[in-house]
């Protein structure tokens, strides 16, 4: 009996290539009655998707599409988390800039157990770990400090410490799984916290600032190093500590 | 007829193309672009909030600022300001951020010939750099008309100011398609974004130069899409 594979790419598909701006990856004439997800860096023009921007189409089967590329700007998408910092506060939001096209709202009351009564007072500057509740091109993304439940579950304020801006492509290798080995071979020698937002910024904190410069230095020299060439990198690092 | 260039090139060869992007530090793209001794520099920022006054804000607006290598910027510049932003206008896809303002800032670095094709090419590098969604790139060349009637590609600046006349003609990218080409498609209308010409030129030279422009438009844009090949980010995430 024959089965049907039921979704695989065209033959000739440009599947975890380049792709430039303007090239036409999906003719959806030939594939019917299918859904697809289409995410960034790819749009529908009638019939057929093209590119926007440049990177690697990726697939992730059954019929999600997506263009991977690392910028120094951030492209709000939903449930993502970040870390913003407070511009200026209004009496039902906090402006907060992200890193993104425009500023983001984030309404006082999006708090764990937050009422008229228990505003939080953020100065401007404050450094704020969020999640993005609602994006779209028209409107301000908002942000929430809580999770879907409800509960703070880390969100908010993040004092002391320092923060410094990468890639997106470098945050999205930060926090892939199973853990990055710049952040592994760190964690075995150094004590730290690390929160790292999707949008490019990198917060860490360590108790002295040796440490702490060692850290971020690592981590930004990281972005186009293989796993090993990491592991190497932390190994000399470390020897010129003691 | 054989034309002679003065540096031995053969009327439809063009200079050494170098591009390398992401070289400024605080700039969201960045690109340099060299085609011999013209060399242009460009940054892009944004998109950022708010656009200047009097553009429509349901689109996202693009400002260009062109920088002279030397003296103060005058007519000249504000003609390659105006010529570099509706070019760039015709490639963005403006309805993606409304309300925002694109900056592009261009910085000559060396002029010998051809700046604005140069510049359009650095600038179109610069948009892919920064992510700023596009619907194509656009490719520049200029083709001079000598005083024989012939065609050359790319010229200096001595070959220049001995031409006719010449035209800057910017082009869309030749892109890869998963569509099968039709049988019948003839590349008879090649689509042409911006054409700038100088001097007086007859209608038939004019469509020679547009022949021979979009036929090195494809080698440069093959050249565009292989430097962007080496800046790929590493491999280290596993697709899930």
């Amino acid at each position: 009996m024959k089965v049907e594979q039921p979704s695989d790419p065209p033959l000739n598909s440009c599947v975890d290539q380049l792709v430039v701006p303007g090239d036409t990856v999906l003719d959806l004439s030939t594939m019917s009655n299918q859904t697809i997800k289409l995410g960034e860096g790819l749009r529908q023009d009638s019939d057929k998707i093209s590119v926007m921007k440049a990177g690697k189409l990726r697939l992730s089967k059954p019929n999600k599409y997506w263009v991977e590329s690392s910028h120094k700007r951030y492209v709000p998408c939903v449930e993502d988390t970040i870390l913003g910092i407070v511009v200026d506060s209004k009496p039902d939001n906090f402006l907060v800039d992200i890193k993104g096209p425009t500023l983001a709202f984030l309404p006082v009351l999006a708090f764990e157990g937050g009422t008229r009564r228990n505003i939080p007072k953020f100065e401007v500057g404050t450094l704020l770990y969020v999640r993005v509740v609602k994006a779209n091109n028209s409107m301000n993304p908002e942000l929430s400090c809580t999770d879907a439940s409800g509960k703070a579950a880390e969100f908010g304020p993040l004092k002391d410490g320092y923060m410094f801006e990468t890639s997106t492509g470098l945050a999205r290798m930060l926090l892939s799984s199973p853990t990055c080995p710049v952040l592994e071979a760190l964690g075995k020698k150094l004590s730290f916290e690390i929160a790292i937002g999707l949008n490019g910024r990198v917060w860490v904190n360590a108790s002295s600032p040796a440490t702490t410069v060692i850290l971020s230095n690592a981590i930004m020299k990281s972005e186009f190093l293989s796993g090993t060439q990491q592991r190497i990198m932390v190994e000399k690092l470390m020897q010129k500590l003691q | 007829m054989e034309v002679v260039r003065a540096d031995g090139r053969t009327p439809n060869q063009l200079r050494p193309l170098a591009c390398s992007r992401n070289l400024l530090h605080r700039a969201h793209g960045s690109a340099r672009w060299s085609q011999g001794d013209t060399i242009v520099l460009a940054a892009v920022y944004g998109p950022k909030a708010g656009t200047r006054k009097g553009e429509n804000p349901e689109k996202a607006c693009i400002e260009v600022i062109w920088k002279p290598k030397t003296g103060q910027i005058g007519k000249e510049e504000k003609e390659y300001e105006m010529i570099l932003k509706r070019t760039l206008q015709s490639i963005c896809l403006l309805t993606i951020h409304p309300n925002t303002t694109t900056s592009i800032i261009l910085q000559v670095v060396g002029d010998d010939g051809a700046l604005l094709p140069c510049a359009i090419n650095a600038s179109c590098a610069a948009l892919v750099d920064s992510g700023i969604p596009l619907k194509h790139l656009a490719v520049a060349i200029c083709c001079g008309l000598t005083e024989t009637g012939s065609v050359i590609l790319d010229p200096t600046k001595a070959e220049e100011q001995k031409m006719r006349a010449f035209a800057y003609l910017v082009f869309p990218n030749s892109p890869l398609s998963v569509l099968p080409k039709a049988p019948s498609a003839v590349d008879d209308e090649p689509g042409i974004i911006t054409s700038v010409t100088h001097g007086l030129m007859s209608e038939c030279h004019y469509i020679n130069c547009l022949g021979h422009g979009h036929a090195a438009c494809a080698k440069i844009s093959e050249f565009l899409r292989r430097s962007m090949q080496t800046q790929l980010p590493g491999d280290l995430s596993k697709s899930t």
